[in-house]
């Protein structure tokens, strides 16, 4: 079809075309290696082919915003069709007589079904293309969805501030539009026959256009030259999400969701010594490189962040997007210095890292696996030891866990006392064999809001017959958010200092009240040699009511419940069934918030925040939970039941209960621990002298 | 530019004060940097931040653990570590003064920072008895000095939030109330990377009595009454009052 002149263009321009992509991926590829080495990957042929399946079904897509995940679905498979629609262009373009219009009747052998099949689903995806990208555009450039921007007070690099991502989308867009309005032309141009019934789109133009073979030469010139443009620019652009995220989706985290990657890479290679967490984006490993390539700022992680919820200037979406400007800039942009650039000053304010409760919704969310998440938690490590001046109430929380083995600023010799006031000794664990070490964590060892609710579980095993014991003043904090702090050093003290008093105890398993400590004893204690398992007490005590060794004596229909899902209980551990089914056992009437198990909503306390002395104002997450909560049981009450907020975390009982008073919703809702309920319906009852105190 | 920081080690009140022979059981509690020292330290590295010089951070070992806290004082920014090797708990601030003095005298200190006070004894005198024993000027009560030229502009603050600047020329001693920044935060990894390499001197105790108080008896405050919770109905409570309140001849 091309004349020989035209041909010698083309493979000129394809070879100049080749050329930069060539440059863009090799450059994105020395940049992904800047970083520090990740944890070792085990088994990619596997890890690809699972990242394949995925993408091909648009599983991590379709988790939120169905309809448009749906329209991406029709870019995705239009685009995928149009890698094999361009290379059929190029070869009608160069080979004399390839020729597939009319089912490729004039192209000698030519497979007459399977060009037909080609024909038509390249023509019927043409539509869906066109179609899917203006939606697309009318959403970003028309309706202007929020979702698709950033609060003012998020940092931003100048570029993406000035707009950059969305030049590069409307850019990309053009193209799509030109591209494959261009190729549909060139095939109805082509149709000198009349209409092709394979063809349905490319017959109805020509019925308008007529064909013409100036006609395709001109289409298919738009049409391509569009492509030896675009692709190389794809490589420059935040659509290098086209190429990045399938393989960033392939090469995500396959350590357990609650063990954090270490301050300085475990794997230290040519004698490079590193220091902890991450000042400049250098410091990161070479996965949170990867990540800023992958990320097309879809912000479906700023929609899920309960610190952006209310008004914090965090983003995670926009540490990822001016994380690629900085590389982008440093890079094709010929300013390597920027490497060299704090991230606290070019990627994300200080104010945005301290406000992150490392609930880890970002990176549930995240279609393509990216882990925003870990860059935080870096970049605290490298604050804190690098002198940043902390928030006055994390920096006393850190120095009592420092002196004291908990945050509360209480003496070590007071942990225990809780139990002293029980109608029944606690073995303590360091002196006798027991079956289940409770490991009873600060909040509630200390907390007086909580405390009856500890001796409430201690009176229930008590009840069961289970032979447990505590460590008392050798229990000390067991350092989840002390890692997730950046408290490194201090973490590794306080493990030390456990698994001391474990070695000093016997026994077979850990029971925690706390999530947290459940989190880091499960998921980060094997990795300083700590292997025990470790349960939750719902889980226990549900294999309790199981094994009969409890009773529900009385069935508690008169209470009209919902249930929060606790961060590392729940989306770090996939700890749902237990709970549930200990509701369903008690015989509650029970009914799921709209945000529930994986997709639960952060109270907030997380990642250290609890231990903030500064509040800003603004609608907390947990006092948005409360709502939730009471709109939720709304459509259910009106039968007099009495409606409850059931919390599985010490944490959550202090928080909610808050909340539940700053809603002004006394009297509406009440918070309470399972264990409550577990006592009621056991029938487990505080002595007297207590409950009157 | 020599700062001299002298501290104390005092027993922790986050844990209840446990009694015994007429005073505290040193054996079954812990023991900790007092907290105004931490104000002192942190003020000593400022001003070293922004004139130079060196930090000298001192103190009399009582129970033989004032390791941990000097080691957190040198990975705050302290050059030099010093320990008076005495082993007596019960020390006062008088002992400890003249102990302190006989050593910083050898040091030939240009600022001498201690605690303004600490919560064992209460009586802000370790810092006065420096500067008597060591015969220099003592400024008590400050929350900013900045030195330049030999010479030092100190903020003392005074009840009623009213502040006055001195100038006061080098050497003189000071009872830091609060440095002009919170203490800084010293990460753990840091503070055992000190612990694992820092020397710290050691300094036996001068001999001879230091005068001042004698030691007679302590204990716990004796209960002797507690408040009366009134219950009933609205009514019954005021009843209660007024009955409480004529009984006491003030109605």
């Amino acid at each position: 079809m091309l004349t020989p002149f035209e041909k010698f263009v083309f493979f000129i321009l394809a070879l100049i075309s080749a050329g930069f992509t060539l440059h863009g991926f090799v450059t994105i590829i020395r940049t992904i290696r800047l970083g520090r080495p990740a944890p070792p990957l085990k088994n990619l042929p596997q890890a690809f082919w699972k990242a394949a399946v995925t993408v091909l079904l648009q599983r991590t897509i379709l988790r939120t915003r169905k309809l448009l995940s749906v329209i991406h679905m029709a870019l995705f498979f239009g685009l995928i069709t149009y890698a094999f629609v361009n290379l059929m262009d190029v070869l009608e373009g160069i080979v004399p007589g390839f020729d597939l219009v009319y089912s490729g009747k004039h192209v000698p052998g030519a497979p007459l079904a399977l060009v037909r099949a080609y024909n038509l689903i390249s023509d019927v995806m043409s539509g869906f293309l066109l179609f899917a990208i203006t939606v697309f555009l009318v959403r970003r450039f028309i309706l202007k969805d929020k979702a698709l921007t950033y609060r003012e007070n998020v940092l931003l690099y100048p570029k993406v501030k000035a707009g950059g991502p969305h030049k590069d989308s409307l850019i990309v867009g053009v193209f799509v539009i030109m591209h494959v309005s261009a190729h549909l032309m060139s095939q109805a141009f082509r149709l000198a026959e009349g209409p092709d019934p394979w063809m349905p789109l490319a017959s109805f133009l020509n019925s308008i256009s007529g064909a013409s073979q100036i006609g395709v030469h001109i289409a298919w010139w738009v049409s391509i030259g569009w492509v030896m443009f675009i692709i190389p620019y794809l490589t420059r652009s935040k659509h290098s999400h086209f190429f990045m995220a399938p393989v960033n989706l392939a090469l995500a985290k396959q350590n357990p969701r609650g063990q954090l990657d270490p301050a300085i890479p475990l794997k230290v290679i040519d004698g490079k010594t590193f220091e902890p967490g991450a000042r400049v984006i250098t410091d990161l490993a070479w996965k949170r490189i990867l990540d800023a390539y992958a990320c097309v700022q879809c912000n479906r992680c700023q929609d899920v962040c309960p610190a952006n919820f209310y008004g914090r200037p965090l983003s995670p979406s926009a540490l990822e997007v001016n994380k690629r400007y900085l590389l982008k800039d440093a890079t094709f942009g010929g300013h390597p210095e920027l490497l060299q650039a704090p991230l606290v000053e070019k990627v994300i304010s200080p104010e945005a890292v301290w406000s992150c409760t490392t609930c880890y919704a970002c990176v549930r969310i995240c279609p393509v696996g990216n882990e925003p998440m870990a860059d935080i938690v870096d970049i605290r490590r490298r604050l804190i030891l690098e002198g940043f001046e902390l928030d006055s109430g994390v920096q006393s929380a850190l120095q009592s866990l420092a002196t004291n083995g908990n945050w509360m600023g209480k003496g070590r010799r007071l942990r225990g006392r809780w139990a002293k006031e029980l109608e029944f000794p606690i073995k303590n664990a360091a002196e006798e064999a027991v079956e289940y070490l409770w490991f009873v964590g600060d909040t509630a060892s200390f907390d007086e809001r909580v405390l009856p609710n500890t001796r409430m579980v201690a009176r229930i095993f008590h009840q069961a017959g289970l032979d447990f014991g505590i460590l008392y003043q050798q229990e000390s904090n067991a350092g989840n958010d002390v890692r997730r702090v950046g408290e490194e050093g201090l973490f590794e003290q306080l493990v030390e200092q456990n698994l001391a008093a474990f070695g000093r105890a016997q026994f077979q398993r850990i029971v925690t009240t706390d999530p947290h400590s459940f989190n880091t004893l499960r998921n980060e204690y094997p990795q300083y040699g700590g292997r025990f398992e470790v349960e939750h007490y719902t889980m226990v005590l549900l294999r309790l009511l199981e094994e009969g060794r409890l009773t529900v004596k009385q069935r508690l229909s008169h209470y009209l419940v919902t249930y929060h899902d606790p961060c590392y209980l729940g989306r770090y551990n996939g700890v749902f069934a237990a709970p549930r089914k200990l509701l369903e056992r008690i015989g509650v009437e029970f009914h799921e918030m709209p945000r529930n198990c994986e997709n639960s909503f952060c109270c907030g306390a997380g990642g250290g925040q609890i231990w903030m002395g500064k509040v800003p104002p603004g609608e907390r997450p947990a006092e948005n939970r409360i709502r939730e909560a009471l709109a939720t049981l709304q459509s259910y009450a009106g039968n007099g039941k009495k409606q409850l907020f059931i919390v599985a975390c010490p944490k959550d009982m202090i928080m909610y209960s808050d909340a539940v008073k700053t809603t002004g919703s006394e009297g509406k809702i009440e918070v309470r621990d399972i264990i409550q309920l577990v006592a009621e319906a056991v029938g487990v009852v505080e002595p007297v002298s207590e409950a009157g105190a | 530019m020599h700062i001299v920081v002298a501290i104390k080690h005092i027993p922790s009140i986050a844990d209840e004060l446990p009694v015994r022979h007429n005073n505290i059981d040193f054996d079954s509690v812990d023991f900790v940097l007092n907290e105004w020292d931490e104000h002192s330290i942190e003020q000593a590295v400022l001003i070293k931040e922004a004139v130079g010089g060196t930090v000298t951070v001192i103190g009399v070992d009582v129970i033989g653990e004032l390791d941990n806290a000097l080691h957190l004082a040198l990975a705050k920014g302290a050059d030099r570590a010093v320990k008076i090797a005495a082993e007596e708990p019960g020390a006062d601030s008088h002992q400890q003064a003249k102990w302190l003095a006989e050593a910083i005298q050898n040091m030939s200190p240009d600022l001498i920072l201690s605690g303004v006070q600490a919560s064992n004894d209460l009586d802000g005198q370790l810092g006065p008895l420096i500067a008597a024993y060591l015969d220099l000027p003592y400024i008590g009560g400050t929350s900013a000095i900045e030195v330049t030229n030999g010479k030092a502009m100190v903020l003392k603050e005074f009840p009623g939030g009213i502040g006055m600047r001195y100038e006061i020329a080098l050497p003189f001693v000071a009872g830091v109330q609060a440095a002009p920044k919170p203490p800084r935060y010293a990460p753990v990894s840091k503070v055992r990377q000190i612990a694992q390499t820092a020397k710290v001197e050691t300094i036996e105790p001068g001999e001879g009595e230091s005068g001042g108080l004698r030691f007679l008896k302590m204990a716990p405050p004796v209960v002797t009454g507690h408040a009366e919770m009134i219950q009933g109905t609205a009514k019954e409570i005021a009843a209660r009052i007024v009955e409480l309140l004529k009984s006491r001849g003030l109605l």
